[in-house]
């Protein structure tokens, strides 16, 4: 048990060292959320007064903008997969003798560690934002935030596992994160569109994601009432949902790893 | 409890007693509908340097990655240090340390960070690899350069920093995929002076490819791949034996008319055509020179005497120079964009191995 816990924490610990590294990388992937909600959420703003609205337009687009941030760092970081085995050094830790599900399991948790990072560096701005969080709703956040990147990260381990080119990679996961954080009810609440999207975006995790985001991160600056409105799923639903997507896509990811070649 | 442990040192003993580290019998290996390997047999002994020679696509690399558990063989069984490469994979795997033929380093890291996730990788004590990672890298040049990240190496820093780390968790078989591939003339006598001072040292077994003769030649035992077949499997002395004592290469003006003539006088003498050039295989060369050059009617038009070298060997078994082409086999196809290959997760018809 010991020899497994350090072989995650080797693989582990190698994703963190790259991505603590590459600072340009670590301060692009905050800077840019920021500059959005900073720039884009106080421009769109003046478009959703809250005479309109009910509550301010940035407390309803805070959730989703650090919800798709947090998801596309946790798939993005999964990349490293597909470097790895492009320059050969997946090859190294694959004729060590390491389990190949152990190897999977440090590398999505090491993106998710990635997604966290950010996830907190995010948080930290709250108080400029006008919205209130205490320290255990600030814990509970960060476990939402946990849940949706390893659902990420892993989903992230799955597209990667299989694709020799790190071109592919970001092909594909450009058509997987495009249509999510459309459907996502980041930009705009759901619960408004027409059917249609909603029976989409039912399949959607990100969907159940954002709104355990918003149930928990709101719920000190907003009545229960006024947060349903932006919401489409009840916050245990929403958990229960990405236990099992996690569950599944972990699943599926050392599966299909365990049957790539190198 | 303590029987049981006692048994398995008993265990590890034994592997660690076993005459022949590698044995492979009648490996085959088909890559859609080319033979890779055709039937592969050898065994290498424990301390041994052991060359694995022949041309790019014959079938080097994958017999390497079979034994090195990263790929698997059609049919045939192999054994690295007594274990076998399918059902004991993890086994053989730690019993080994491996440089492979492309630089696989992490650039982002220093050298001594690569060998740190490379030494827990191995389930390395850390005490142990403290102790060895000094004793390596100063045996290697690179004890001064350890807190520097890997992308400012040179090439041949790289290939060094590759052999550390292969060794840094004692393997007892040392496995070199052309391990001066790309280097200079002296890092590479650099690479071989290591090899044999770890030899010496360390009992290791090693086991390289190799399309340089000349390197071919400071291994104790070569086996001649061809066509992933071996074609011929001894020292390098008795090798050159196989080939005869002098090589004369001459050029005429009329060389279909020169060896008729050269047939006729010199009946025990061998002599072959080979591209435009006639070889001939005598005792005395250096005597044999001037008598030659009388005794031939056709306008000489270049000639020379040479010592038998594993070049010669190479081509009077398979009857062609070692460079002269890829013979046809490619060791990895590499598809361009693929995704299609998402979709193969769900036809689990395509068999890989764990």
């Amino acid at each position: 048990m010991n020899k497994k816990i350090k072989t995650l924490y080797i693989i582990w610990y190698r994703e963190v060292l790259i991505y603590l590294r590459n600072t340009v990388k670590f301060f692009t992937s905050i800077f840019l959320p920021i500059l959005i909600l900073v720039f884009f959420g106080t421009g769109l703003k003046t478009m959703f007064p809250i005479s309109i609205l009910g509550y301010d337009f940035v407390q309803f687009f805070f959730p989703g903008v650090l919800g798709l941030s947090i998801s596309i760092m946790a798939i993005s970081s999964t990349m490293s997969i597909v470097w790895d085995r492009e320059f050969g050094f997946l090859k190294e830790i694959l004729v060590s003798p390491i389990s190949r599900s152990y190897i999977i399991l440090g590398k999505i948790l090491g993106a998710t560690t990635t997604a966290l990072i950010q996830g907190i560096l995010i948080l930290s701005i709250i108080p400029y934002l006008g919205i209130n969080l205490n320290a255990f709703l600030f814990m509970k956040a960060m476990l939402v935030i946990f849940l949706i990147s390893y659902g990420m990260a892993a989903l992230g381990i799955f597209l990667a596992s299989r694709l020799k080119k790190m071109e592919s990679f970001s092909i594909v996961s450009q058509i997987i994160i495009a249509p999510m954080a459309f459907l996502s009810g980041a930009f705009f609440p759901l619960s408004n569109a027409p059917s249609w999207m909603i029976k989409i975006a039912n399949y959607n995790p990100l969907s159940y994601g954002i709104d355990a985001l918003r149930w928990v991160i709101l719920s000190g600056s907003l009545e229960k009432s006024e947060i349903l409105t932006i919401t489409s799923h009840p916050l245990l639903l929403c958990i229960t949902v990405f236990l099992v997507f996690n569950f599944l896509i972990t699943f599926f990811s050392i599966r299909i790893f365990n049957k790539s070649i190198y | 409890m303590c029987s049981l442990s006692e048994k398995a040192e008993q265990i590890k003993e034994n592997q660690n007693n076993i005459l022949e580290v590698i044995q492979v019998e009648n490996l085959k290996k088909r890559y859609k509908n080319i033979n890779a390997l055709d039937g592969v047999s050898f065994s290498v002994k424990r301390g041994e340097i052991f060359g694995l020679l022949g041309p790019n696509g014959a079938g080097k690399t994958t017999i390497i990655n079979i034994l090195c558990t990263l790929s698997q063989s059609s049919s045939g069984v192999a054994y690295v240090n007594g274990y076998n490469v399918y059902s004991q994979s993890s086994s053989a795997r730690k019993s080994i340390g491996l440089v492979f033929q492309e630089t696989i380093l992490d650039n982002h890291l220093t050298a001594e960070e690569n060998l740190y996730l490379h030494a827990m990788l191995y389930g390395v004590p850390l005490k142990e690899y403290t102790r060895r990672k000094r004793e390596l890298l100063k045996l290697c040049e690179l004890w001064d350069k350890r807190k520097m990240k890997v992308e400012t190496f040179s090439g041949g820093m790289k290939r060094r920093l590759e052999l550390v780390r292969a060794l840094i968790h004692w393997p007892q078989i040392l496995f070199l995929d052309e391990p001066t591939i790309g280097l200079d003339p002296q890092t590479r006598k650099k690479i071989w002076d290591y090899i044999f001072t770890l030899r010496k040292k360390g009992n290791v077994t090693i086991f390289l490819t190799t399309q340089y003769l000349s390197e071919a030649e400071n291994c104790d035992r070569i086996a001649i791949l061809d066509h992933g077949a071996v074609v011929a499997i001894d020292n390098p002395e008795n090798l050159k034996k196989m080939v005869g004592e002098d090589i004369i290469f001459f050029k005429t003006e009329n060389n279909q008319l020169a060896e008729e003539e050269f047939h006729k006088k010199f009946p025990k003498y061998p002599i072959k055509l080979i591209g435009k050039e006639l070889r001939v295989k005598v005792s005395n060369g250096d005597k044999f020179l001037p008598i030659l050059v009388k005794s031939i009617s056709p306008h000489i038009v270049s000639m020379e005497l040479r010592r038998p070298t594993l070049e010669d060997v190479f081509l009077e078994i398979t009857g062609r120079k070692i460079r002269e082409n890829n013979n046809g086999i490619e060791e990895e196809i590499e598809e361009k964009f693929d995704l299609s290959s998402l979709f193969s997760f769900f036809s689990s018809s395509k068999k890989n191995n764990e």
